[in-house]
């Protein structure tokens, strides 16, 4: 792992298809959020696999306490401070898997097997996110996904992977990847206007 | 269908609520008749208060001898001239910080498969006026070699040692954390410490008639532990919330009672047994608290000898935001007497504490240390299977008693 890869949180249950991580709190660091709705993220397996999945929901929990310092209008920082940074109550972040990495190759498939509870997971850097989305495959997994918003997850981690490129290198980046959505969405054309719409 | 339904009362329903619903109205017409004798009673003696607020020799020469003829008597003794005196809290500092600590325990239990006992001590120092997040502990320790487990006679310790054991991290707790907040401080003095515990200050022991002293070795631990606060430059604060003592309802008994006339069995019947002090309060205004009294107790009697001289102090405080008896939070506040013989340290204590009670009506520092300590159900269970995972690899077959596994099969009622 580099220095620019920092890790979100530990699997709490995991599918094939997907994983949920449970992390202390919400952080920005380095001008960036995490964890980050669209946000590339990996774990590393034991035979040496990187498994890669795109975060389509953060969830921050509450209990009674939480509702009760909200009822009486709390605002002092210490109070705030205490539930956000020292209290156990985890942010749950839902991961849909796009693909596997093995050796130098990206495979844009399901993984033989999941990630396991407690595993840590990571945020890619930008450079990983480039390699990852360098062929578009991902896209038909991501358009196949059952429970993840899957129009707004497709804007967000492409708007991400164009942002991970040079400059001169992220318009043609969407164009491209426009034209691989409008032939997995050719019989939607509605559907495809509305995401080809929020990518620009 | 008829299987649910014989599943429904074979497996289920223990608690025949058709046997108890006829109790219901009579419960409830006792409990408001309750309520308004207490309701009467307690006006009376505030009634009371007002005529006889003056504390007068001939009062503490009763309070003497009501202290003479009835050891076990729980009253008070008034440090002021007057029962009715009051005090508001100052504004908070800008800056203070409240230490808290709480302890819980899972007991030993000879029905279960191993034999240990747990010890877990939450605590939290919250520094009011930085805008940082508190910095919080939890200590669990785990009790099970023969040394730990047993006492001289070879028996597994009780509930009553183990609590005592609990009581002393907590006191530890307080004074280890003040120590080295003063120390973070560099020794600077103008950011009060205060360390709260949840309950009285002192120790409360069943009495033990085959180790009477048994209590003083509790207490001069308590001391020791006091005296590093004194040192540490804080203030240590017993918050006992909707307190159910009486004490000074015990020195109101007196005022009418001739001097002659004060008997055990006279005290014993007493004019408003089964009130509480905090009824007599709760027309202090928010931030307020009473005059301060002393616990005329044996235990305090105990401290008293063991501290050289000190007695333990209390006062009654309304944490409410709202005025009004109706919205009244009576907490009893007790502290040493090293820190009330300047009673504005009580009084910074107050502030903060009652700064710290608005957002749950009760110090989030208590709530949050309770949080940290608490050993839930589910984490029993969870630890009690990896023991027994433990004792499996060591080639023991983990056994509880048969009244423990019968309690686990009723346990589990649909």
């Amino acid at each position: 792992m580099t220095a620019q890869e920092r890790q979100i949180g530990r699997v709490l249950r995991s599918t094939t298809a997907g994983y949920t991580v449970g992390c202390r709190e919400l952080t920005a660091e380095q001008s960036r959020p995490m964890p980050e709705f669209g946000q590339l993220v990996k774990a590393q397996m034991l035979n040496g696999d990187t498994i890669y999945g795109l975060i389509y929901c953060v969830t921050i929990e509450d209990d009674a306490f939480v509702r009760q310092l909200v009822a009486a209008g709390v605002e002092e920082a210490e109070f705030i401070e205490d539930q956000r940074q020292r209290r156990q109550v985890p942010v749950v972040v839902d991961v849909l898997t796009v693909g596997y990495g093995r050796g130098d190759a990206m495979i844009h498939r399901l993984p033989p097997q999941p990630p396991r509870t407690l595993d840590p997971i990571f945020a890619c850097d930008g450079a990983e996110f480039v390699r990852f989305t360098a062929e578009p495959d991902w896209l038909r997994i991501v358009l196949a996904a059952q429970d993840a918003p899957v129009d707004q997850l497709i804007v967000a981690a492409l708007r991400a992977a164009a942002e991970a490129r040079p400059a001169d290198q992220r318009q043609p980046y969407k164009v491209a990847a426009g034209r691989e959505l409008a032939r997995l969405l050719s019989l939607d054309i509605a559907r495809l206007d509305g995401i080809l719409r929020q990518l620009r | 269908m008829c299987e649910n339904l014989f599943d429904d009362v074979g497996g289920g329903l223990t608690l025949e609520l058709n046997k108890v619903t006829m109790h219901l109205d009579e419960i409830g017409r006792i409990m408001a008749e309750r309520h308004n004798k207490a309701q009467q009673r307690s006006a009376q003696a505030r009634a009371l208060l007002s005529e006889h607020a003056e504390v007068t020799e001939e009062l503490e020469r009763k309070i003497a001898r009501a202290r003479e003829v009835d050891e076990w008597r729980r009253g008070a003794i008034p440090r002021g001239r007057r029962l009715d005196e009051t005090a508001a809290a100052p504004r908070p500092p800008d800056r203070y910080t409240l230490i808290a600590a709480d302890g819980s325990q899972i007991y030993p239990d000879r029905h279960a498969a191993a034999s240990y006992f747990l010890l877990n001590t939450g605590a939290i120092v919250f520094r009011g006026g930085t805008g940082q997040a508190p910095t919080i502990y939890s200590e669990p320790e785990v009790f099970y070699a023969d040394e730990e487990l047993y006492d001289e006679n070879h028996e597994i310790h009780g509930a009553d040692y183990v609590s005592a054991q609990r009581n002393r991290r907590e006191i530890e707790a307080l004074a280890d954390r003040a120590e080295e907040e003063r120390a973070a401080l560099g020794g600077d003095v103008s950011v009060p410490i205060i360390c709260v515990l949840d309950g009285p200050l002192l120790p409360w022991m069943r009495p033990n008639p085959e180790d009477p002293q048994a209590i003083d070795a509790e207490i001069a631990f308590f001391v020791q532990q006091l005296e590093r606060m004194r040192r540490a430059g804080a203030i240590p604060i017993g918050y006992v919330d909707k307190p159910g003592s009486a004490n000074v309802l015990r020195i109101l008994e007196l005022i009418d009672t001739p001097i002659e006339q004060i008997t055990r069995e006279r005290l014993r019947e007493g004019g408003f047994i089964g009130l509480a002090d905090r009824m007599l309060f709760g027309e202090l205004p928010p931030a307020h608290r009473t005059g301060l009294f002393e616990p005329n107790s044996n235990t305090n009697d105990r401290y008293q000898y063991r501290s050289g001289g000190d007695r333990i102090t209390f006062a009654y405080a309304n944490m409410a935001r709202d005025a009004g008896p109706g919205n009244a939070a009576i907490a009893r506040l007790e502290a040493p007497g090293w820190v009330v013989q300047d009673p504005a340290k009580l009084d910074i204590a107050l502030a903060a504490l009652y700064a710290n009670c608005e957002p749950v009506r009760y110090p989030y520092v208590l709530a949050r240390a309770h949080e940290l300590a608490v050993v839930t159900q589910a984490e029993k269970a969870d630890l009690e299977s990896m023991l027994a995972q433990t004792m499996l690899r060591n080639g023991i077959m983990p056994e509880i008693s048969f009244k423990a596994a019968n309690k686990l099969l009723t346990a589990h009622r649909r």
